[in-house]
């Protein structure tokens, strides 16, 4: 996998909580992890991490970034427009579906809505569709979009959204319980080959294979929205 | 429609300083004024907190023109560095109400640094309290020299924390150059009449 200057800046700044898609405003469920205490150390972070990469982020976010760079690539906005809506389907707890579609409407709005290197059968459709509201725009779809935009293989994309998703879950944690950087780096380090493992498992799977299986993430994803405490969206 | 089609007011400044107590003296005073308005309150805590705030205003705004917006613990990035949650909640807002004049965005407390975005803010007003100390002007944090209007609040506690409103004035002039400032006690609404006159001039007239 080789890939050009800007390309990589992209995949930098695409992983970067300095997109301002209100990604810090995520926690996809590991806020009620915390309130129950369920997370108490590094471990059972690095646990829960790897779990969400095996078994949300690789079979279900991979599946949708893969697929919406292929239909973006290939111009094929129905395609796209499935993607979303498998997505949508297949992602149980109300708020993540909230948290993922609020932040891929920014991300389009930032990067897809008014680029020029848009073209009429896709970008701009899927900016359009999510605009009036007739797809959900979820995050890994747009983010599909942008990454084919410019320029980012399809491995490439799928990289940088799990690794922003990763970053995204360890800053929560960070601000939610009492982990120390360095800890924190470790996760960062010990689940860096998950990363790698999910998204080469699943970067050519078909967007019907598209599932979740995480039950109790799901739960408390569910749970966090009559919290007796709330930090985050989800 | 969409956020840039609305005028926004941000409020922000320290915890306790009087932001809410501001917003709910500023809000019955604009509807009163024949204006449609929006509020979203950063960091509110629980959905208990939530309800507190839809019924405080229920007779006055619709219940889906009052927004809570959690910002993962991260204040000052949700009305800075990154606004787009809450300019979700205003695209939420204007679609449902096109009609809508004005949205005011409260921040969760912060500290003196905390500023408002310029595409999230078209005003923005940084609520400091007496009591919080009458050094505060002085030390010159970007919220108090930067703010369109800053508003010093509590000002009843003054004798009771030894700090000197005289004080407090000349060095909030001094470091606000030409800018506005404005004393007020949120609790008994003085010095509210004054801050509703420099958000009339300055955002729904302008």
């Amino acid at each position: 996998m080789t890939t050009d200057s800007g390309s990589f800046l992209t995949a930098l700044r695409l992983a970067d909580s300095f997109l301002p898609v209100g990604g810090y405003t995520a926690s996809y469920g590991l806020e009620q992890y915390i309130n129950e205490d369920r997370i108490e150390d590094g471990d059972d972070l690095r646990d829960l991490l790897a779990a969400y990469l095996r078994r949300v982020v690789g079979p279900c976010e991979t599946v949708a970034v893969a697929n919406a760079h292929a239909a973006r690539t290939e111009g094929d906005l129905e395609r796209l427009l499935a993607v979303d809506e498998r997505l949508h389907a297949v992602t149980m707890p109300r708020e993540f579906r909230e948290s993922s579609t609020k932040a891929g409407a920014k991300l389009c709005e930032l990067l897809v809505a008014g680029d020029d290197v848009r073209t009429p059968d896709s970008g701009a459709g899927v900016a359009d569709a999510i605009e009036q509201n007739s797809t959900p725009g979820h995050y890994p779809v747009v983010f599909g979009v942008v990454a084919a935009d410019r320029g980012l293989s399809r491995l490439e994309a799928c990289l940088a959204h799990a690794y922003s998703f990763v970053t995204g879950l360890l800053g929560a944690a960070q601000r939610l319980g009492r982990f120390g950087h360095t800890e924190i780096q470790s996760v960062l380090e010990s689940v860096q080959p998950v990363v790698t493992e999910a998204c080469e498992r699943y970067v050519d799977a078909d967007v019907t294979t598209m599932s979740s299986f995480a039950p109790l993430t799901e739960i408390m994803g569910m749970r966090h929205e009559r919290a007796g405490r709330r930090l985050f969206m989800s | 429609m969409g956020y840039r089609d609305v005028a926004k007011i941000g409020i922000g400044g320290p915890v306790g300083s009087g932001k809410t107590a501001l917003v709910r003296r500023l809000v019955p005073t604009l509807v009163d004024e024949g204006y449609e308005v929006g509020v979203i309150a950063n960091d509110i805590m629980t959905q208990e907190d939530a309800d507190v705030f839809r019924d405080s205003f229920a007779d006055l705004l619709p219940e889906d023109l009052v927004e809570g917006v959690e910002t993962g613990a991260c204040p000052h990035t949700g009305i800075r560095e990154d606004p787009s949650m809450n300019l979700a909640a205003i695209d939420e807002f204007t679609e449902r109400h096109p009609n809508l004049d004005v949205v005011i965005v409260e921040s969760g407390g912060d500290n003196l640094a905390a500023t408002f975005n310029p595409e999230l803010a078209d005003y923005f007003l940084f609520v400091i309290s007496v009591a919080e100390g009458e050094d505060i002007p002085r030390k010159r944090g970007p919220g108090v020299t930067q703010a369109d209007l800053l508003v010093v609040n509590k000002t009843d506690l003054a004798p009771h924390v030894d700090a000197d409103l005289d004080v407090i004035e000349r060095d909030a002039a001094e470091v606000r150059g030409d800018d506005p400032f404005v004393f007020t006690n949120c609790k008994d609404g003085s010095g509210v009449d004054e801050v509703i006159d420099h958000v009339d001039r300055e955002v729904l007239f302008a």
